[in-house]
């Protein structure tokens, strides 16, 4: 998981101390560069691919692993 | 061993249009984005833009002007033009007829264009190989040219940051040959994704009229209206990851290859973070997948022979290599195959 939230963390462009499931997307950017860049990094992390508009409606991070969790099963 | 007539790429030369828009330029515009960032993210530091009164031929007619200045090949030698454009001249006659004329390219000769965006260079490749192993003709000129940069809201960074004008002309004959030079080839279409990469209105579906110029924001805070390109960067995202790696899986298994054997992975300078996700998913090392679109942005269906031409330019195909090409995009399109390339002759 630490690579994911490295990377979620160069995306966002915060602190990796402040990455947490809790951590709310709302408070930054969460632009359609930041959801492209996470799509890309998804697949490198754990070589699924999330859908674009499900990653816009994330509202923290948790809900990006949700995403990632049902999409392995 | 049996030698038959085989298409081959005998030289490639492009035209980039004077004006430059600079990422200093473009971060005085939007807010929240400095030249660093955009530089990180696209890779891009420069595009060129067409003027005011330069359309995609224009910049097709000046590619070919390079090409024949080059002395490998003539305009007497070309006797078919294929011209693959999204920014036609006219709704009709087809620009690539123009063109004949403009070059002062024989009239015994053919002449088509293609609507086809990054995809269109591999495409035409491959019509260039039938025209020219079916004996239908014998020097091809393949011509790529675009203008994006006329569609494009002036406050919309998620396109504008990307796309540069720019065009290519490749010149394809017949040599004797055992082996094949161009090909196999793989192609793929997923028209639903059509409305992720678009401009919307203009013609026959959707013509101008006030609503569709009515400017509109979008939730990351760009303008545009329907008359002017839109992306969905995500959507495109999503199928690039998906289909690029399997159409290569296929080019390299119909040809009974590895990864390995490939020289150079040629694929279709999109962005870097596409490019950077696409080789970290393919595991290819940076050498291999050339990333070549810092000095001009992402000229669509120019964006391969862009490559393919500074790579000839600085000897990288003194001797015989191997290389894959990959274009994918808007349609969804995509279309893949393999060039031996060698220069020198």
């Amino acid at each position: 998981m630490n690579e994911f939230y490295e990377g979620m963390a160069e995306v966002l462009e915060v602190d990796i101390d402040q990455i947490s499931p809790a951590f709310e997307l709302q408070n930054i950017d969460w632009n359609s560069l930041a959801i492209v860049s996470t799509i890309a990094l998804v697949d490198e992390c754990f070589d699924v691919l999330l859908n674009g508009r499900l990653l816009d409606a994330c509202k923290t991070i948790s809900d990006i692993e949700n995403l990632i969790a049902a999409k392995k099963d | 061993m049996i030698q038959k007539i085989h298409a081959k790429v005998i030289d490639i030369a492009s035209y980039l249009p004077d004006s430059i828009l600079e990422n200093d330029e473009l971060a005085a515009i939007y807010p929240d984005w400095s030249a660093g960032k955009i530089y990180e993210k696209t890779g891009i530091k420069q595009r060129h833009i067409a003027s005011k009164d330069q359309t995609a031929a224009d910049l097709a007619y000046l590619a070919a002007l390079n090409l024949f200045s080059r002395n490998k090949v003539k305009a007497e030698n070309v006797d078919f033009i294929i011209l693959c454009t999204q920014s036609p001249d006219y709704i009709l006659p087809t620009s690539s007829c123009l063109l004949q004329n403009r070059l002062g390219i024989s009239k015994n000769s053919g002449a088509l264009d293609i609507n086809l965006g990054c995809s269109g260079y591999v495409y035409g490749l491959s019509l260039a190989k039938g025209l020219i192993e079916t004996g239908a003709a014998k020097c091809v000129l393949l011509l790529t040219a675009d203008t994006y940069s006329k569609f494009i809201h002036p406050m919309d960074k998620s396109v504008r940051t990307l796309f540069g004008d720019g065009a290519t002309a490749t010149a394809i004959t017949g040599i004797k040959s055992v082996d094949q030079f161009i090909g196999p080839f793989v192609f793929g279409t997923e028209g639903n994704g059509g409305l992720n990469l678009i401009v919307e209105a203009g013609l026959s579906r959707s013509p101008k009229t006030d609503k569709t110029a009515l400017e509109v924001f979008d939730s990351s805070g760009n303008i545009r209206c329907k008359e002017n390109l839109y992306m969905n960067g995500a959507e495109i995202m999503e199928f690039t990851l998906k289909e690029v790696p399997k159409a290569m899986a296929t080019l390299l298994e119909k040809k009974g290859c590895k990864k390995d054997d490939v020289d150079y992975f040629i694929l279709h300078q999109a962005n870097k973070f596409i490019l950077d996700a696409l080789r970290k998913k393919l595991k290819i090392s940076e050498a291999k997948l050339p990333i070549f679109l810092e000095h001009c942005g992402n000229t669509v269906s120019s964006s391969i022979p862009i490559v393919l031409e500074h790579m000839l330019n600085n000897g990288i195909f003194g001797n015989e290599k191997k290389l894959m090409l990959v274009g994918f995009g808007v349609g969804y399109s995509w279309a893949g195959c393999l060039l031996n390339f060698k220069i020198g002759e």
